[in-house]
């Protein structure tokens, strides 16, 4: 077996001239952060995992995490493989490791505040200490201010943070005042202040000479586990288990000396943890990284890089710039923004520009026809702003290039409508685009004007009929159709060859409120995706197919391809950056947020009051301009593009992946996006289901998208097709999956059906599940195992797209770990194993509404009745494991007339048994082998391969083992360390026509590693 | 979600709230014995509960010892309950507010047995769990090492000592390290633990030191340097750090406790099974939930303080 690839938590994260430097497991990677690139990985220990990283001016590395020490040098860091050679042990875990003064000694504090003073071969040249009193330390730092002058920080398990001097071996304080233990304690540069954090989730600022509280600063949700000083000891950034990383401010005044005042909050990790932060002063970048196994960069100078990132003007402050005279209670009635800046109205009907170039306001001209409920829209791309108002008048403005001069101007009344309430408009060509007007009369009808780029003359009009409860909202044009967004999450959509034409509607996309944005996304053979979104939180990509009918007649059919929901707030709108991430926009509570939907992060947030505001965001050159009007005052926030990449590494799921299922490629694959490697889903402990991919030669993985719908952390999720995949949890979820993955970006995946529930009991939980497909047909049996002992049986019809319930009991009162359909002959088995460690069996075929052939055990479909029955007696239960089966799979034979079942258990046991079926169709199980320590902790997930002559196991203690079965004994074959901590889940699959390794596996735990084999 | 549910949802926790236990860890205790019978030897005296806050362990003990007498004469028989939290009194235990790893504590306890050594040590103890799987690991190893630093001063020879593991990455090196100790180390996990927690707890049957190694408690000393002379480190203490070596390993024999028919602690139960249900109302916990140290930030975050106005 071979580790190709690995995701998972980074513990520590440091700058070092253009590179970071993050430990990954025992490796380090490092990266050229200006570029993204990773230069290399570099294994330093053989198993422990690298917790700190200290660079010296002279290109020694020193790292160290649990009992491991090493010092490196950074050239060999960036070149080799592996360092282990260099691994050096201590007997007590090392907190912290820091160069000397001069850099030709290292200290290493323990976590029982002893600190070894080595050479660089980590030859110990003397121990120091405090004596007296020890306790386990869970924080501690070493700060060097001069050759004689070091400080030792040790933050106690009972609130107490003890400095001391090392070569003194003095206490110079005990500062009291947190609550539980300490998580980290930090110095300044300039030895004035030390801070610290702890379970109390609090951060304290204390005097170093006096040892007094300064301030304590309250606002993360959960522990701070690093902080640290920048920018001369101003400021202070921290990190935490919120996975939020938060920006303090330290004001000195005469009277408090100095005090802490939270100024950013960047919600840039997955739940839960972001263990590591280092911040490249020169630059103002801040560098977290996360138990997600991100490596975010942080812009520190979002607001203030470029120097106009936020401008606000009243309209006296506007009035005093250029001469111009508003009315008393005259206010910003409406925006649009340009490359050039922006054009603003007024509620007097004044229109006046804002250059961005020269930072001034003029009066362009003055429309008293917009005195009141002026709409105003733009086109970017041709620099045209149009206005429009409730009595039906329209005024077009078209800029120069640099907006230095309006080169059309066009303004006409709309006779078809009584009233005007609504006017969008959207591109359509190269030389035109598409106005469309609505009244809010039921009678008048839904007007779009094509309107030439040029002139801004009416180029062609056309009326629709306008369904009922139709409000229109936003628009997007794509060939000769219009599609319109509407309340009530409702799409229309309009021919615009055929005015007379049906419009096709699209109702109840999600749950309901008003549709806030619809995107081409990408077109294939016919079909075209869009993206919806709607304010109620949801976005739906959506396929539109054209068909034509005998007569000619051309068809609208839709599809919802993938669905999802926000984590929170109101969703205004979505759009795909250079990158192909979904960045998605809108409000929580009072804040404004710009989103990284794909890779789950904020990009900038913005406290403007909350959705009912007036506002816009319009796409600028290099990045995004935000218009609001908040308490009279007219606001521009310019969110530029990042100037360093966003994320040096992606990462995955910040807590443990429960489950792994690899898609199987459907025969007929033609999509090449996907043919070099595997879409896979991995179902987590964070409540969300992951797609993915992964590469088969590189084992790199990218993620598509993060599905929110399960309300608690995950127990199962499997492909059972390649296009249907099924995911359980607690509170009786189940829901089944379809996946596309014939467009080219990438896949979709959207509930296709849920199965119904009995309780609201919150902690029912489907432990697992297992399918049987009708033979040639994509019905199929599902049985499930819930928590309170429950079997179900269900029977699911692809055609009604429902799930019924065939058969349904309980096995006693114990939790049912596992469940398996394993057809034998003609009589159709279910295996389950309770949480006492036996295998029961259940014999199920005369009560399913259907037979199984007896030479291929098909389930054939003689469409019998359908009565629920209850479950019978089991018909053999053997005694396994000594405790509850953590993993089962099993291999029938090729006669069909007996299955191996591999168990994998609480009490380290593997077991292999047999299910034999006898000449009277009794099933008989019996246990063939078992290996009483197989795992020196619980054997989490196990697989039959090959037929059933290998097997691969994972297990708690971070091995895994590969068997070989040769008459129905196991022999260990191979066992290899992972790096993965509470290893949980495993999936396998066989890649054809790869030379090197035939087989890709899958390992789950805290993050993902790729071996292959 | 109110006291009910989470009363349906943990037949444990009922159960310890029906029979006054303070809290559901006393049922662990309890399957320990039905499957080793410890507490039932009429021979034994004196016990020593560490970590004991708040103190559900010490219940048992106290219960077992006294009041069912363990089918043998109370006379003689005593139990302290050692933690750094304060405890509320329970019958027949001396309790003591004070640290496993300093020396007068230890003599604290030989005092009140007449400087008799104890015939059973246990610790439920635990440390704060980071998320950090290798260091919350080693957290609780250490925890062990130095409730076993104590245990190794004040046990009988053929003693037994009881204590919650986790099982992770490196629990066969503990193994592998008590074994130097004892005659029989058995990793034990009863049915009131859920499977999905990697809890478990130790038991080490005949304490059997080398006969040639004094313990000695020292605060001065580290817990590599209290292990000298019993080879059971990984380590000498030298002037150089070692190369990395593969440790010693051992993986201990498995055993689950309880009878299958004792509650699952992983099932769900919709109604209360009769042989608890006797009591329909709700019970007060018995002993309310201690103050966490993030109480104020709870209470800010519920008054809404701790919004992103920034």
């Amino acid at each position: 077996m071979k580790n190709v690839s690995h995701y998972g938590p980074a513990l520590c994260v440091k700058f070092h001239n253009d590179y970071v430097l993050a430990g990954y497991g025992p490796f380090i990677h490092v990266y050229d952060y200006h570029s993204g690139t990773l230069i290399n990985k570099c294994r330093l220990f053989h198993c422990n995992k690298v917790h700190g990283i200290s660079v010296s001016t002279e290109g020694e590395v020193l790292t160290y995490g649990a009992r491991s020490v090493s010092v490196v040098k950074l050239e060999h860091v960036l070149k080799k493989d592996s360092l282990v050679h260099s691994e050096r042990m201590n007997s007590d875990w090392v907190t912290f490791g820091e160069f000397s003064f001069d850099r030709s000694q290292i200290y290493l504090l323990t976590c029982y505040n002893k600190v070894l003073i080595c050479d660089f071969d980590c030859e110990v040249l003397s121990s120091k200490s405090l004596g007296g009193e020890r306790s386990i330390l869970y924080s501690g730092i070493i700060k060097v201010f001069g050759p004689d002058k070091v400080y030792i920080n040790a933050g106690t398990v009972m609130g107490g943070v003890i400095v001391w001097d090392l070569f003194s071996e003095t206490q110079i304080h005990n500062l009291l005042g947190h609550e539980g233990s300490i998580f980290y304690v930090n110095l300044s540069n300039n030895g004035r202040f030390l801070a610290s954090c702890s379970d109390d989730r609090s951060i304290r600022l204390w005097d170093l000479h006096t040892g007094k509280e300064l301030s304590v600063g309250w606002s993360h949700t959960a522990r701070i586990w690093n902080l640290k000083f920048f920018d001369n000891d101003t400021t202070l950034i921290s990190v935490s288990e919120d996975s939020t990383c938060r920006i303090w401010n330290i004001v000195e005044s005469r009277e408090k000396i100095a005090e802490l005042f939270i100024s950013n909050v960047y919600e840039v990790h997955l739940t839960k943890s972001i263990w590591g932060v280092d911040v490249k002063e020169d630059d103002m970048i801040a560098v977290t990284s996360g138990n997600d196994g991100r490596l975010k960069l942080i812009d520190l100078l979002q607001l203030e890089r470029n120097g106009d990132e936020e401008t606000s003007f009243t309209l006296d402050d506007i009035s005093q710039q250029c001469d111009i005279v508003f009315e008393q209670n005259e206010s910003v009635k409406g925006f649009q923004g340009f490359s050039f800046g922006v054009v603003v109205i007024t509620s007097s009907g004044k229109i006046l520009q804002f250059s961005d170039v020269t930072k001034q306001w003029k009066l362009l001209l003055i429309d008293e026809k917009f005195v009141s409920y002026p709409i105003t829209n733009g086109i970017q791309t041709q620099n045209i702003v149009v206005f429009s108002n409730s009595k039906s008048d329209i005024r077009m403005v078209k800029f120069s290039e640099k907006g230095s001069d309006i080169i059309q101007t066009e303004e006409f009344h709309v006779d078809e409508l009584s009233k005007m309430n609504n006017c969008l408009v959207t591109e359509y060509s190269d030389n035109s685009f598409l106005l469309t007007l609505q009244s809010p009369n039921p009678r008048d009808k839904f007007l779009c004007l094509e309107i030439s780029s040029q002139d801004l003359k009416i180029k062609a009009k056309h009326s629709f009929d306008k369904p009922e409860n139709f409000a229109s909202s936003c628009l997007a044009s794509f060939q000769n159709y219009i599609l319109v967004g509407s309340r009530f999450s409702t799409v229309v959509i309009y021919n615009l060859l055929d005015d007379n034409e049906e419009p096709f509607i699209i109702r109840r996309l999600s749950p309901g409120d008003t549709t806030t944005s619809i995107k081409f996304v990408e077109n294939k053979n016919g079909s075209a995706v869009f993206s919806v979104t709607n304010r109620d939180g949801y976005y739906v990509f959506i396929e539109v197919r054209k068909s034509h009918s005998e007569n000619l007649h051309c068809h609208l059919s839709y599809k919802v391809l993938h669905s999802n929901k926000m984590m929170k707030g109101y969703l205004e709108g979505a759009f795909f950056n250079p990158d192909g991430e979904y960045i998605t926009y809108g409000f929580k509570s009072s804040l404004f947020y710009l989103y990284n939907e794909t890779n789950c992060y904020e990009l900038a947030s913005e406290v403007c009051g909350g959705a009912h505001r007036l506002w816009k965001l319009c796409a600028v050159n290099n990045g995004h301009l935000l218009m609001y009007v908040k308490a009279s005052r007219f606001h521009l926030r310019k969110i530029y593009n990042s100037i360093v990449p966003e994320t040096l590494e992606k990462g995955i799921h910040g807590r443990e992946i429960r489950d792994i299922s690899i898609c199987p490629s459907a025969s007929d694959n033609t999509n090449n996006n996907f043919k070099n490697g595997h879409i896979f889903c991995t179902a987590s402990e964070d409540t969300t289901l992951k797609l993915g991919y992964f590469s088969n030669k590189t084992g790199e993985v990218k993620n598509f998208w993060t599905q929110r719908k399960h309300v608690s952390g995950l127990q199962r999720c499997q492909f059972i097709n390649n296009k249907l995949m099924i995911s359980s949890s607690a509170r009786e979820e189940l829901f089944l999956w379809e996946l596309n993955d014939k467009y080219n970006k990438r896949p979709y995946i959207t509930i296709r059906q849920i199965l119904p529930t009995s309780t609201n009991n919150p902690d029912l939980r489907i432990m697992d599940f297992d399918v049987k497909f009708v033979h040639q047909s994509n019905d199929f049996i599902l049985a499930t195992v819930y928590s309170d002992s429950t079997i179900k049986i269900w029977h699911y019809k692809e055609n009604e797209n429902k799930f019924e319930l065939v058969m349904q009991g309980r096995y006693k009162t114990c939790c049912l770990f596992n469940i398996a359909f394993i057809a034998l002959k003609d009589q159709l088995l279910v295996v389950v194993s309770p949480t006492n460690g036996y295998l029961v069996v259940y014999n199920v075929t005369e009560f399913i509404p259907f037979t199984i052939d007896a030479t291929s055990s098909d389930l054939v479909d003689t469409r019998l009745g359908t009565a629920i029955s209850n479950l019978p007696a089991p018909v053999s239960q053997l005694q396994v494991h000594q405790s509850g089966i953590k993993s089962l799979d099993y291999v029938v034979d090729s006669t069909r007339t007996s299955a191996a079942i591999l168990t994998g258990g609480d009490d380290n046991g593997l077991g292999l048994s047999s299910l034999v079926l006898d000449n009277t169709n009794t099933a008989v199980l019996k246990i063939s082998d078992f290996i009483t320590a197989a795992a020196s902790s619980t054997i989490t997930s196990g697989m039959l391969i090959n037929g059933g002559e290998e097997a691969i196991t994972t297990s708690v203690d971070q091995v895994i083992r590969t068997w070989k079965i040769t008459a129905g004994k196991l022999s260990l074959a191979e066992r290899e360390r992972t790096t993965v901590a509470d290893t949980g889940s495993l999936d396998v699959i066989t890649n054809h026509g790869d030379t090197d390794f035939d087989k890709t596996i899958l390992i789950g735990g805290v993050g993902l590693s790729i071996w292959k084999e | 979600m109110g006291k009910s549910s989470k009363d349906k949802r943990d037949l444990y926790y009922r159960k310890a709230k029906e029979q006054g236990y303070r809290a559901r860890s006393a049922f662990k205790l309890l399957q320990l014995n039905e499957q080793f019978h410890f507490l039932d030897d009429p021979n034994l005296k004196r016990v020593v509960d560490l970590c004991a806050a708040p103190g559900s362990w010490s219940q048992v003990l106290s219960r077992k010892l006294f009041d069912e007498g363990a089918g043998g004469d109370s006379e003689g028989r005593k139990i302290v309950a050692v933690d750094l939290q304060p405890m509320s009194p329970i019958s027949h235990v001396t309790t003591l507010q004070a640290d496993i790893t300093h020396p007068k504590t230890l003599a604290r306890i030989l005092k009140l047995f007449g400087n008799e050594k104890a015939d059973f040590v246990c610790s439920d103890g635990a440390p704060d769990v980071t998320g950090l799987h290798d260091l919350d690991e080693y957290v609780q190893q250490q925890l062990i090492m130095s409730a076993l630093q104590l245990t190794a001063c004040i046990l009988k020879k053929g003693g037994i000592f009881v204590a919650k593991i986790f099982r992770g990455r490196d629990i066969d090196m503990l193994y592998s390290q008590l074994g130097h100790l004892f005659d029989k180390i058995v990793c034990a996990k009863p049915r009131s633990s859920r499977g999905t927690s990697l809890e478990a707890f130790i038991v080490c049957l005949g304490y059997n030191p080398p006969s040639n190694w004094t313990p000695k408690l020292d605060v001065n000393t580290s817990v590599d340097e209290f292990f000298q002379g019993c080879s059971l480190n990984r380590l000498c203490i030298s002037d150089k750090l070692s190369h990395w070596d593969e440790e010693e390993r051992n993986i201990a024999e498995f055993m689950a406790c309880g009878s299958l028919e004792s509650f699952d602690s992983d099932a769900t139960y919709h109604d209360l099974p009769s042989s608890i249900a006797s009591n329909p109302s709700s019970l007060d916990p018995v002993q309310s939930p201690t103050n966490p140290p993030y109480k104020k930030a709870m209470e800010l975050k519920r008054s809404g303080k701790l919004t992103r106005s920034v």
